[in-house]
Formats: structure tokens, sequence, C-alpha cells
């Protein structure tokens, strides 16, 4: 397509939008909507697995060496959004940066959205797995031989409980 | 891929001068290749810096987790789907990708057919985050102007629509004239704008008063 606009025009209108921002489109693509499960509400219950995904990502982050800022180039997110992520557990982080996330850490996806807040887990042994697993994490700065332990068993349980819904 | 190329100005906003650009037909590997290795770098010093200044991500850009090479790949064949974008001093300045199977919804023009804006991105140096100045204004502008020829050539009557950022609110619905349909709850809540043909005239003959 030929555009016939005049130099008169493409001066006008720029002058009239000056600085403004101009973006349109979702904020993301792609989500996996997040649907309360029946009888649930949308506060935080106790056996939430969205309190894991914090500790599951900046335990993978520090297995793997990385800094936030390198984790946050390899994944192609933002910084500011793994900060958030690994320490408040309220935070729900886009469904892009869990995409992301997944695949950096090469992770189930529909598995990492429930633990991310994103989606609802219904069965309850994956909501207590991964609580339990929020519970036991600490926070110390190298991996421990039981942390690492704990990590490699639960990302196992995550594969698993994956393959059993294919 | 051919791309039909259009001559168009920007304006640079830190001497008001006008700067020959080109308006391509087509989104190709070279603007992709602009947005991972000029755009991104820029976006992502600029979070760094949002970072370090205790900025909230609500006062981030609004686009920052799109990847062009996503959306590029998902309408890869799709002859619903165009794109366009704006090429100054040999760099891509800003992109847009189009959907024409969506319908009207304003009264009176319900249910007719339009061009929907998916995506609409600047470059960064274009916008204004942390208070620098823009590098050429206008990039949004002669975008949208593209979706409006674009929808007179299928004969949509230039009906676009689409759903802004909610920081470029104030853009499409003064600057570009389009009816606000206020917040769309399938969307984000983001609010959706509609342009009618008569407004669609309007903007093209720039006309409209400010």
């Amino acid at each position: 397509m030929k555009l016939d606009v005049t130099k008169k025009w493409c001066l006008e209108m720029a002058r009239r939008e000056g600085d403004a921002e101009v973006g349109a489109g979702l904020l993301a693509f792609d989500p996996e909507p997040k649907e309360p499960a029946e009888g649930t509400d949308e506060v935080h219950r106790h056996d939430d697995p969205h309190l894991a995904f914090g500790p599951l990502i900046a335990l993978l982050r520090r297995r793997h060496g990385l800094t936030i800022e390198k984790l946050a180039v390899n994944a192609d997110v933002d910084p500011g959004d793994l900060v958030s992520i690994e320490r408040d557990p309220h935070y729900t982080p886009e469904p892009r940066t869990v995409f992301q996330l997944a695949r950096v850490f090469r992770l189930p996806n529909k598995r990492l959205m429930q633990l991310s807040g994103l989606a609802v887990a219904k069965d309850a042994r994956f909501r207590q797995a991964a609580v339990r697993f929020a519970a036991l994490s600490g926070s110390i700065e190298a991996l421990s031989k039981e942390e690492k332990t704990m990590l490699e068993s639960f990302i196992k349980f995550l594969s698993e409980e994956e393959d059993k819904g294919r | 891929m051919t791309t039909s190329v259009s001559k168009v100005y920007l304006l640079e906003m830190a001497t008001g001068k006008a700067v020959e650009a080109e308006l391509h037909d087509g989104v190709t590997e070279q603007q992709l290749e602009d947005w991972e290795t000029k755009w991104f770098p820029v976006l992502f010093a600029r979070q760094q810096q949002l970072v370090r200044t205790g900025v909230p991500l609500a006062g981030w850009s609004q686009s920052r987790q799109w990847s062009w090479r996503d959306k590029m790949a998902r309408i890869e064949c799709l002859l619903a789907y165009q794109t366009f974008c704006i090429v100054c001093e040999c760099v891509t300045q800003g992109m847009i990708q189009i959907d024409m199977t969506k319908s009207a919804r304003l009264d009176g023009q319900s249910g007719k057919p339009l061009v929907y804006i998916e995506y609409l991105e600047v470059a960064p140096w274009n916008r204004t985050e942390l208070g620098q100045q823009a590098k050429f204004g206008g990039v949004g502008s002669i975008l949208m102007r593209a979706a409006v020829e674009h929808s007179v050539n299928e004969e949509f009557h230039g009906r676009i629509g689409l759903h802004s950022l909610p920081q470029a609110n104030d853009f499409y619905g003064n600057t570009c004239g389009m009816m606000d349909l206020g917040p769309d709850p399938d969307y984000e809540n983001l609010r959706y704008f509609e342009m009618t043909p008569e407004l669609a005239r309007s903007f093209l003959d720039n006309g409209r008063e400010p």
C-alpha cells in the first residue's frame, strides 16, 4: 500500500502528538486465564501454591549461579519483576515472564503458571507439595545439600505431574 | 519479501526540523533485528535505571513485555493480518500489527468490519520515560494513518479499533479523535477506542480542532 501523505499533515500531527505515549495492544499475550476454582475465593489461602513460586525461582537461579540481572537477560524479562517474584509472595507476574522462566529453567509451563498464581491448581496433592516446598526452602546464599535435594525432588514432582496431565 | 515504501516525515524533537522517513508496508527480519539489537538494549538499560531509582512498575513502559519476534511468528502466513513500520536514519522507529477479522462495536457501526490494531509500539528513544526527550515525534500518528488508509483500501471506510495502553489513552481520545468506549473487561480492562468513517475522514484531513 502506497501512502500519499503530505509533509504538512505529518508535521501537524507530530506537533499534536508531541511526546505522548502511543502504545496499543494487550499488555501480555497468551495468558492462561486465572479462574477461581469452585468454592475458593481470590484471597490467598494457607495452602496456596503461589507461596512456592518465589522460593523456586530463587533456588533455581542460585543453583545456576546467576544474579538477578543475568537471569533477566537470559530469560528476557524485567529484573524488577524477578526481584518482586523472589521477595513478594503476593506478587503475580505477567504471563510472559512465567513463560520465559519456564523456558529458561526447562520447567512445565502449565505447572509454573499455577505456582505463579496466574492459573488455579485444583488438585490438593500439588497444592500441598508446593506449600511444603515453600515452607522448607531457606534463604542462605549457597545451596546446601539438603536444598539441592529438595529442589531436585520438587522439580521431578512438577515434571511427573505434567506428564500425568497429558 | 517485497515491501511497498512511502515517503513520510517525522519531527526531530531537539531541533524542530522535519526529517524524511519511510513507511514500509510490512515488518521484515530487518525490523526484528532492529528490535533485538537496538530497541531492546535501550529498554533494558532504562529498566535497570528504573529499578535503581525505585520507580514502581506502574511507571514503567507498558509494552516492555512485548516480543515482536513472537508476534510476527504468530501471524506468519495469515492473510488477515498486516504490518507496517517506519524507518528513519536506517533504523526502525515504530511498528504496527493489524487484524482484519474484527467488527465495530459503536452504536450505528456495530457488526461492520474494521481494522483492529493488535499492537502499536514506537522505539524507546522516541518515548519520554525518565524524562528524556524523544528523538522523533509523529511516529504514532503516521502508523495510525497507515491503519486508517488500509481500512479505506479494504472498503472498511476508515473504521479502526484498538485497546490503548493506559498511558496512551489521551493520544487516541484527543489527538486521534477516536471514540472511547471505556474499559474492556475481556482485554485486561484496557480502554477500547474506535474510529468511525466520519472521524477517519476528519483524521485524514487533519481538520479536527485540537
